[in-house]
């Protein structure tokens, strides 16, 4: 089962700097997902225990990060460290945002709703960051078009088949030859969904005019799901329903 | 020299630009202030003679006077900035530049109705608004996206223009209009260039962080 107990990802690791934070869901659920300036990723509740603002239109000032609304100021661990309206105040351990396990693997930050989460997914390998696509549709949909853009390798010649790849459930892999893209799968919500695409292998070879070359495979893809009837979409040799 | 004179409404993003065109250009320059919300002032007759579309921003230059928001930071870049870098004279650069200011005044419009339609009531579908706003914003991060491979981090040049002042309202102040930050990380990674860079100044609507 897709469920939340599963690590699922939230973006790309290079989307997300140091002393930046932004605001995503999972299941509907809003999530700040934030990177301190000494570069660990936090992912927590978005909302401020104070007054309910969104953390996530907050600021990240060295490992803390304060609300915009009356600039309370929490650590690493979700605590409330320092009120500013209250300077002097020793600030109650119960003052604290629900904070959920983070880890970055394969060019990805990955979260896990559950108390007790299963080992964090693998790690893939060098990756190489491409582009996160938000789609109007239920992760089955994105899953089930992944296999339908045909993808053309970069650096190697000629052209295989394209495959696509269980690894789990929140993480797919679409290949031609010995190229291939890592797509995470996010159900932000029921009818909405987020791909989030790397590019498997070294900076060196896929850098600049590779992560161009496999943009397009984003693009075409992203088009294809939003115009499913478009047959001009198809690929070469594919099989075309008529309705 | 005469100081330059913005006819200026402080929650109008398009004065905005030019008010943030004037900072980092490092101009002199006086604002008068123009009583558009609830006054109206900008439709009465002394508005309309310096700009018979009734809108604002207007920019007094000695005795010429100059509306539309594309052409201020054009004349601006053009006549007040001796390093030609805000707006390159060179072909291809020039063009580009012409091209997202033309996307800022034709496609981010859609933006403008937006915004007034949440901050003033002023009329439209909210829904149709927004639909649109959110199809120009993300043509926007396809673009730095694609910017981004070739490591470039501006719009038009390797260096901001007001191009990227253009644009940088739009996005800045999209949850006004109910448009979050979560789903554009390459113009998330922009706006936090472009507010580090000199001269830059907020509006209401945009934080500052302290």
């Amino acid at each position: 089962m897709n469920s939340p107990s599963n690590w699922h990802p939230l973006a790309l690791s290079h989307s997300l700097e140091a002393g930046s934070s932004a605001g995503t869901r999972l299941f509907g659920k809003e999530l700040v997902i934030w990177r301190d300036t000494g570069g660990l990723a936090h992912v927590w509740e978005d909302r401020c225990p104070h007054r309910g603002m969104k953390l996530s239109f907050g600021f990240v000032r060295g490992d803390h990060i304060a609300c915009l609304y009356h600039g309370w100021q929490y650590d690493r661990g979700g605590y409330c460290q320092y009120i500013p309206a209250h300077p002097d105040l020793d600030v109650p351990k119960t003052f604290k945002v629900p904070v959920y396990s983070t880890e970055e693997r394969s060019g990805m930050i990955w979260t896990t709703l559950s108390e007790n989460p299963a080992d964090a997914p693998e790690d893939r390998g060098d990756t190489l960051p491409l582009r996160s696509l938000y789609l109007d549709c239920a992760k089955d949909t994105a899953i089930a078009a992944l296999g339908a853009v045909s993808l053309t390798p970069f650096a190697s010649q000629g052209q295989a088949d394209t495959t696509v790849n269980r690894v789990t459930e929140t993480l797919y892999e679409v290949s031609s030859g010995q190229e291939g893209l890592l797509i995470g799968v996010q159900a932000v919500t029921d009818n909405r969904t987020a791909l989030h695409l790397a590019i498997r292998g070294s900076r060196e070879l896929f850098q600049g005019s590779g992560q161009r070359h496999f943009l397009d495979w984003a693009l075409r893809l992203r088009y294809r799901i939003e115009h499913p009837r478009d047959t001009a979409s198809a690929p070469r040799g594919a099989t075309v329903e008529v309705s | 020299m005469a100081p330059l004179v913005l006819y200026n409404y402080e929650l109008d993003e398009s004065c905005y630009k030019v008010r943030l065109a004037l900072s980092m250009l490092v101009l002199d320059w006086q604002a008068v202030a123009v009583d558009v919300f609830p006054g109206k002032e900008h439709l009465t007759l002394p508005y309309l003679a310096m700009n018979p579309s009734g809108r604002l921003p207007i920019l007094k230059d000695g005795d010429f006077v100059l509306h539309g928001t594309e052409a201020i930071l054009a004349h601006l870049a053009r006549s007040h900035d001796p390093t030609g870098r805000w707006l390159p004279a060179e072909g291809k650069t020039f063009a580009a530049v012409m091209q997202w200011l033309n996307f800022s005044a034709r496609d981010l419009d859609v933006t403008i109705a937006a915004r007034q339609h949440s901050l003033f009531n002023t009329p439209g579908d909210e829904a149709t608004l927004r639909a649109a706003s959110s199809r120009a914003i993300r043509i926007m991060d396809d673009h730095m996206t694609a910017r981004g491979f070739a490591r470039e981090e501006w719009f038009a040049a390797p260096h901001a223009t007001i191009a990227d002042i253009a644009l940088f309202p739009a996005f800045a102040l999209s949850r006004d209009f109910g448009i979050d930050h979560d789903e554009y990380p390459a113009l998330r990674r922009w706006a936090r260039r472009f507010r580090a860079l000199p001269g830059f100044k907020s509006m209401p609507g945009i934080p500052d962080y302290h």
